[in-house]
């Protein structure tokens, strides 16, 4: 759900259809059926948008069941796995008592003056969803579990305008918070009382009683009135899931972009989880939620982050916007007490040290105060605005292609308006010609000679001309070698940003600008050993991967086994927690294993390459077995306690040596705080989350919304679309209003598995331009008929923003829905189509819109309208 | 058409088998055709055909050249056209008798030969200096009744194993029916005999004419036979021929190619006769077109 | 002889994502049809159509809904030559440019071939084809090339699902055995192999599972070797070829009979 599994991750696809061999069941929802569906047991249909109707009707379905409520497999996950029995805060009001709108939405008055581009249409105070009695504000968030926006709760955010410098002054109510290192006072400084719990569950502000009332209108004939799947469909999903739950079964969910493009995307995943949680799918082989990540290494680059919001590791990044003066700030705003990310101050003072080394002291901070901090959303879209705005002067285009991104006519317009363009590519793809070659310029509308923007081409090599690493959907690093020296004047893209940063250091090395004195102390030596490997220019990148898995600051040679090694005072150094440990030794680079396990004893495959955290497989993996550390089942055995350690199939997500009898310390900090049954590591009460009390800024509980852009009218709430999503309010961005007749058609845009995104990397490769050589648009036999189109007409599609043409691609794999009583048409276009390449097509991101979701900023590429007429 | 009824040889692909090879199915046939027409006369008929048998000579051995142009201007690889003789990794002949093209390029290669022979034969009859010692590849006499015999074995065989050639294929209406070569030959008889008397017409050979002509009238009763029988022997195939080629068939190979000049003969006078044989060339060419081109639009269906 | 290899071809697992056909084309070093800049043919997903000289490996699409879309599926085939026991082209190949390897596989030589395009007529499942770099016939060489080093097909190795299965014909032919005894004892209907016992030409070397009629496929469901028509063709075309003689003979054999040298036949 939520993924194209088969046509997207082709390869790893191979693994759900030996699944299926094995008798295991596929469903798939999607609003088209794809090659997925085609695997699938089940294809169940819904709209585009209309995910969390689906998956609440699946937890209303479970809440209600018999089996559920009566086997003691579930009561167990719900009172000592989940929060259910926690008590929330009597502030709280719910969605379903305000049609729609939880508790605290206020007006979004946030941001700095230098960067008004936050995008939010309002925001809420998330302390009333806080559990009773630990309500201290929005602080404390564990901000590494969500990828925020850069901003907390509105109590500390600035609403004055002024010089950004000065910003994160925040609430002056709150003392200084103690210093260190050692941290721990300052940990113990941020802990908060247990919340209060009800074990029979009977509460009616315990989280189970809310989560039930939350969802209890959302029954099956609303599912088939939101979604437009069949009742018996969707009943038939429901039952095929929670018969595969249990003991013995596990279930899990699979989604990518599907689930992301939204405007509320995060909640669709929350609510995936929520069900997970409620079905004891978490932390089982076999169970969980699998994020499939797009491009190659995709994974690795949140994890040592292009992020804007975080450093390495999902550390929040230092903002203006928060009350993040010092480190001690920092570090009092972004650690939880409570729970594995007690450690955080380990993690930022190894990071710290990582990035200026012998500088970085503890009576500087060590160096916090060189790190840069945001100003708020500096993401793609916002950015692209920016540039509109000529807020942002230069850009360097390294493997992206904007100009057939979202909105495209606006961010090609905005690329017109930088002084300077750096596009660094294996082809000369749309972004780097757009000045040229781009419909607006060929039609008149826009001149060259108009666009001031010095374009500069960089070839690059690809990666199999580079040795280095890939992190891969299951957080998998593994190292690839080089396998043949690049073409001409190609330079790989770690000796580029190496040049450049070396250059730069140079160019920056007189200056006296106190803002630069933390680029000119930056620690920037990955110059290989080797004379012959030095005159190449290139970093050695064994070098970059030891400064990521960290070493002793006193003695360089000697690398840190895992994050259990790392300190708070500066004797450690490791750019990268999550990674600690992929090079323990300089022999040993943990990521370039090949070895699988020996055939008929397959286990977590410990031995092939390695994967964040600790070569941790199942995270959470200590829900795999029973409170008393048995396995649930012998078929799904993974991790147990042996009578003194965890040990099992995978490296133990738990305290090794932590009994399951092991009480919670009332008064401790960190993992003391959590007991032995409390399997959830991260979090602070060791608890998987079914209300989500901190770290989404649009709600503890997932709620349907309809998209930014949608034909009909929201049917469960009054409140239409999330009332604090991202809308950038910019010319050429303009909305369909609800229901608008001029554009009656929802459409939906995907890949296919024959070509790569915005098509540099397969339009310009005739093997595949042969597979799928025109753009199209995938219509139902009943618009075509509608409107007159047959297969293979020229077709025109008309967004408020954009019109392209396509050749129509009549098939009953789609199809149209009845929402709420009204049929409602849904077409589909893949996007990989632009006016460069071996063939060409029209870009189909200039019908999106610059609209988001509110805690990642993610587009709503998945769901906008348009009008489908005969071209 | 509905899957379950589609015959499997439906699921071919088309060798592109197109004009060059039309041409060569008609002109083998004319070659062929007319030496066995030749050779026949010049073996039971007396002196007063000798002429008309001369002519045929003539014809067949040009004919057999073009045959052997076109058809290796239709290879995709014309230089390599000797490997269907020779192996060309061993050097040894290449042959497999059951193999239609395998027979039919060395059916081309004898047949060219004794043609070729023939032909000086027909040269030499003009009487030209030097010219006599060939008379004697001509019956009668034992040499020249060997090459008649061989040489008119092998352009019977020409004009049938073009039959042969498309029927030993997997292609739709062609590997449908075991009546083509029955049908290639009749008409590589027929155009022949047409041919022999449109031209021969000029050299004044009434007496060989007239039984040509009856000849003629004999093959193409037997044609319009086996044309019905073809068209029976395909059975629900033969629905491929609801179209514009059913037309062409019909109308133009049954109608002008063997209807009308049989109205034509019946009716009498050389006007009649020539023109009869032309449209009987002009038949026999359409009927080729037809059997060719009907199958090389079929298959690939779905 | 080495022990006659071959593919089992599962086209309940394919899900027609075509790393087949690019990795026969990578491998056999073919070109895009017209350099790649081709036309949707609106059919489904499949754009290349065919199996070709240019295209070995070609997967097909065929789409099954209900007008009411309450059944419906997507069938996935990648489909190659056959490989078969007793081969339609390889009878009638001229030249002797179609071999059978070591490995019971049938492949065209192509410094041999001359181009004359017999085996593209006589193979029963339109597999050949002219590639136009070369102007000889071409189609799967089952990888000869690689074979010949101990290495897996092209195809088979890049199939992410391994419905292409590469082996040994004994092997594979109870593997796939089992496999429809599986789908059956799953539910699955309809499923059946083609092409697996020697009924069909002496055996596919490259067998299908199937879960429709082969003509779904675009498979002839009952493949001949164009021998078939010889004995009887050659036999009815001698008794023509009698017949015109006597024919001739008959209408010229008149010696002594006199007639008047009148100005008509
Ligand atoms: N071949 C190939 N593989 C790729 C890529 C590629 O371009 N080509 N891109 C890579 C990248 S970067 C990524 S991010 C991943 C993305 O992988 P996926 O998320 O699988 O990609 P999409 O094709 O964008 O969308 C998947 C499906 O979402 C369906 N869909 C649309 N709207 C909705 C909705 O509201 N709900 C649900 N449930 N389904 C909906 C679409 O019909 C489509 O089938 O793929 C990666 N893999
Ligand atoms: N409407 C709509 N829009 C979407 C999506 C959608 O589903 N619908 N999906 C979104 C998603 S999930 C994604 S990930 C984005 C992707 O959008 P982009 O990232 O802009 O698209 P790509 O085509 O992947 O661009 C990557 C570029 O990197 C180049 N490249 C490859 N290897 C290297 C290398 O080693 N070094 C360098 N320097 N360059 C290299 C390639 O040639 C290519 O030009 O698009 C987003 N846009
Ligand atoms: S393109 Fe690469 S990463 Fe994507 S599925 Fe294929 S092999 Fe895997
Ligand atoms: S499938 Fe066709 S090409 Fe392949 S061996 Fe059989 S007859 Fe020959
Ligand atoms: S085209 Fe080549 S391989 Fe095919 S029959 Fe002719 S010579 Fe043989
Ligand atoms: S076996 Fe080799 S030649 Fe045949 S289809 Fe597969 S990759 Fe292509
Ligand atoms: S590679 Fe395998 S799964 Fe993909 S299309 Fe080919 S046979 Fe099907
Ligand atoms: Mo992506």
């Amino acid at each position: 759900m939520g993924s194209n599994m088969a046509e997207n991750h082709p390869v790893a696809f191979r693994w759900p259809m030996k699944a299926k061999m094995n008798g295991a069941k596929i469903i798939h929802v999607d609003p088209r059926f794809t090659r997925t569906s085609a695997m699938a047991d089940i294809h169940a249909h819904i709209r585009a948008g209309s995910d969390i109707a689906f998956l609440g009707g699946l937890v209303n379905f479970v809440l209600d069941h018999p089996r559920w409520n009566s086997e003691p497999f579930f009561r167990t996950w719900l009172l000592e796995y989940s929060n259910a029995p926690f008590i929330v805060s009597s502030d709280f009001q719910d969605a379903e008592d305000r049609d729609g709108v939880f508790s605290g939405l206020l007006e979004y008055k946030g941001g700095v003056t230098e960067w008004p581009l936050n995008g939010f249409v309002g925001s809420y105070d998330g302390k009333s969803w806080q559990y009773a009695g630990t309500a201290t504000g929005a602080t404390g968030e564990p901000a590494a579990q969500t990828a925020k926006s850069g901003e907390t709760g509105p109590s500390n955010r600035p609403h004055d305008a002024g010089a950004a410098a000065d910003r994160g002054t925040g609430d002056p109510r709150r003392a200084a918070p103690p210093p260190g290192p050692p941290f721990d006072a300052l940990v113990r400084s941020l802990k908060k009382p247990p919340p209060r719990r009800d074990p029979t569950l009977q509460d009616p502000r315990c989280v189970f009683q809310i989560v039930k009332r939350h969802f209890a209108r959302y029954t099956p004939e609303m599912v088939e009135r939101v979604t437009g799947c069949p009742k018996d469909l969707f009943l038939k999903v429901a039952e095929t899931l929670l018969e595969n739950s249990g003991p013995d079964r596990t279930s899990a969910f699979v989604y990518a972009v599907a689930w992301t493009q939204h405007t509320n995307g995060p909640q669709i995943i929350g609510c995936a989880a929520l069900l997970q949680i409620l079905l004891g799918n978490m932390g089982r082989p076999g169970a969980g939620i699998m994020a499939l990540r797009g491009h190659a290494s995709i994974q690795g680059s949140t994890d040592i982050p292009t992020l804007y919001h975080s450093i390495h590791g999902y550390l929040g990044h230092p903002s203006v916007l928060k009350r993040h003066r010092t480190l001690a700030e920092y570090l009092a705003s972004e650690t939880v007490a409570t729970g594995y990310y007690a450690n955080t101050p380990k993690f930022m003072v190894s990071y710290l040290k990582s990035m200026w080394g012998d500088a970085a002291t503890k009576d500087n901070g060590f160096g916090y105060g060189w790190h840069p901090r945001i100003l708020g959303d500096h993401s793609h879209l916002p950015m692209f605005v920016a540039m509109d705005e000529r807020r942002v002067k230069g850009m360097l285009l390294i493997g992206q292609n904007p100009a057939t991104s979202i909105n495209a006519r606006l961010e090609r317009r905005a690329m017109g308006k930088l002084e300077w363009l750096v596009v660094k590519d294996n082809w000369v793809h749309e972004s780097a010609t757009f000045w040229k070659n781009a419909p607006e310029v060929k039609s008149g509308a826009v001149r060259p000679q108009d666009i001031k923007t010095e374009v500069f081409f960089f070839p690059s090599a690809q990666v199999a001309e580079e040795e280095g690493s890939f992190t891969n959907t299951q957080r998998m690093l593994q190292w690839h070698f080089k396998a043949a020296e690049p073409p001409g004047d190609c330079r790989g893209d770690l000796w580029f940003t190496y040049q450049l940063g070396k250059r730069l250091k140079a160019l920056y090395a007189s200056s006296t600008a106190a803002r630069d004195e933390g680029f000119q102390k930056l620690l920037f030596d990955y110059a290989p050993a080797a004379e012959s490997e030095r005159a190449k220019g290139g970093p050695d990148p064994h070098r970059i991967l030891k400064e990521i898995n960290g070493f002793l600051t006193a003695d360089p040679g000697q690398h840190l086994k895992g994050f259990g090694e790392l300190k708070d005072d500066g004797s450690t150094t490791c750019a990268s927690w999550i990674y600690c440990g992929v090079f323990p030794a300089p022999d040993q680079n943990l990521a370039a294993r090949k070895q699988p396990d020996p055939p008929g004893q397959e286990g977590g495959q410990l031995q092939w390459g390695w994967a964040w955290p600790a070569n941790r497989r199942i995270m959470y993996n200590r829900a795999s077995a029973d409170l008393q550390g048995r396995p649930w089942s012998e078929r799904k055995k993974w991790v147990w306690w042996d009578g003194s350690t965890w040990t099992g199939k995978d490296t133990p997500d738990f305290a090794i040596t932590r009994s399951p009898s092991a009480k919670a310390d009332p008064n401790g900090i960190g993992m003391d705080a959590l007991s032995g049954t409390e399997p959830f590591i991260m979090k602070t009460d060791g608890r998987g989350w079914l209300f989500v009390p901190t770290g989404l800024v649009d709600g503890p509980l997932p709620t349907h919304y309809e998209p930014a852009e949608s034909p009909v009218k929201n049917p469960l709430y009054k409140q239409q679309s999330s009332p604090v999503l991202k809308y950038w309010k910019h010319e050429g961005n303009s909305l369909a209003g609800t229901g608008d007749p001029a554009f009656p058609h929802v459409i939906t845009t995907y890949r296919l598995t024959e070509h790569y995104l915005a098509g540099a990397m397969s339009r310009w490769n005739p093997w595949l331009t042969e597979l799928q050589p025109e753009l199209f648009v995938e219509i139902s036999p009943e618009l075509a008929a509608a409107q007159g189109i047959r297969n293979l007409d020229f077709v025109r599609i008309t967004s408020p923003r954009a019109s392209v043409r396509a050749k129509a691609l009549v098939t009953r794999r789609l199809r149209p829905f009845v929402i709420d009583g009204k049929t409602v048409h849904q077409v589909g276009m893949p996007w990989h189509w632009g006016y460069e390449g071996v063939v060409t097509g029209d870009v189909v991101n200039e019908l999106t819109a610059l609209v988001a979701d509110p805690n990642v900023s993610i587009h709503e590429g998945k769901s906008f309208v348009c009008r489908v007429e005969k071209a | 058409m509905n899957a379950e009824m589609l015959p499997s040889t439906l699921f071919s692909a088309a060798p592109h088998w197109k004009w060059l090879i039309i041409w060569y199915f008609f002109i083998g046939g004319l070659a062929g055709g007319t030496f066995f027409l030749a050779a026949l006369l010049d073996l039971v008929g007396d002196v007063r055909d000798r002429a008309l048998a001369r002519l045929g000579y003539l014809i067949a051995f040009p004919a057999v050249l073009v045959c052997g142009l076109l058809l290796i201007v239709d290879l995709g690889r014309p230089s390599r056209f000797w490997h269907m003789l020779i192996q060309s990794n061993t050097g040894w002949p290449m042959f497999k008798a059951y193999s239609p093209m395998s027979l039919g390029a060395w059916a081309l290669l004898v047949f060219g030969f004794f043609a070729f022979l023939a032909f000086l034969a027909a040269l030499g009859d003009r009487g030209r200096a030097g010219g006599r010692w060939r008379i004697r590849l001509r019956p009668p006499g034992a040499l020249g009744a060997l090459v008649a015999v061989g040489g008119g074995i092998g352009g019977l065989f020409l004009s049938g194993y073009t039959g042969l050639l498309l029927a030993a294929t997997n292609r739709p209406i062609w590997s449908d029916t075991t009546l083509l070569g029955v049908s290639f030959l009749i008409s590589a008889a027929s155009t022949s005999s047409a041919l022999l008397i449109v031209l021969g017409r000029r050299l004044g050979g009434v007496y060989a004419l007239r039984r040509l002509a009856r000849f003629e009238v004999i093959v193409m009763v037997l044609e319009l036979i086996a044309l019905v029988a073809l068209v029976v022997s395909l059975g629900p195939l033969a629905r491929a021929w609801l179209s514009v080629w059913g037309v062409l068939l019909v109308v133009g190979v049954a109608g002008l190619g063997i209807l009308v000049p049989l109205v034509l003969h019946w009716r009498g006078g050389w006007r009649a006769a020539v023109a009869g044989g032309v449209l009987v060339l002009v038949g026999g060419f359409l009927f080729r077109v037809v059997i060719v081109l009907s199958s090389e639009h079929l298959g690939r269906t779905i | 002889m080495a022990e006659p290899m071959g593919f089992f071809t599962d086209t309940s697992i394919c899900i027609g994502c075509k790393a087949c056909e690019v990795a026969c084309k990578e491998w056999n070093q073919l070109p895009a049809a017209n350099g790649g800049v081709t036309t949707l043919s609106g059919d489904s997903y499949d754009n290349t159509r065919q199996l070709d000289g240019l295209h070995w490996r070609h997967v097909r699409f065929v789409e099954q809904f209900a007008e009411d879309r309450k059944d419906g599926r997507w069938l996935l085939m990648s489909d190659v030559c056959k490989h078969c026991v007793r081969a339609g082209c390889m009878e009638v190949c001229p030249t002797g440019a179609i071999i059978r390897t070591e490995f019971d596989t049938v492949v065209i030589q192509s410094d041999t071939c001359n181009g004359c395009r017999d085996c593209i007529a006589a193979c029963p499942f339109g597999v050949i084809g002219m590639n136009p770099v070369s102007d000889t016939a071409q189609k799967c060489t089952l990888c000869y090339d690689r074979l010949k080093v101990g290495l897996e097909p092209a195809c088979a190795k890049a199939c992410p699902t391994d419905s292409i299965q590469f082996g040994t014909i004994r092997e594979l032919k109870e593997r796939a055995a089992a496999r429809v005894t599986q789908l059956d004892r799953q539910g699955v209907k309809g499923a059946y192999l083609y092409g697996a016992d020697d009924r069909m030409l002496g055996g596919l070397n490259s067998f299908f599972l199937l879960m429709d009629r082969p003509e779904v496929y675009g498979l002839p469901a009952n493949p001949q070797m164009p021998s078939r028509t010889l004995r009887a063709g050659a036999l009815w075309t001698t008794l023509t070829a009698v017949v015109v003689g006597l024919a001739g003979v008959f209408s010229f054999r008149q010696r002594g009979h006199r007639e008047p040298d009148e100005d008509r036949p």
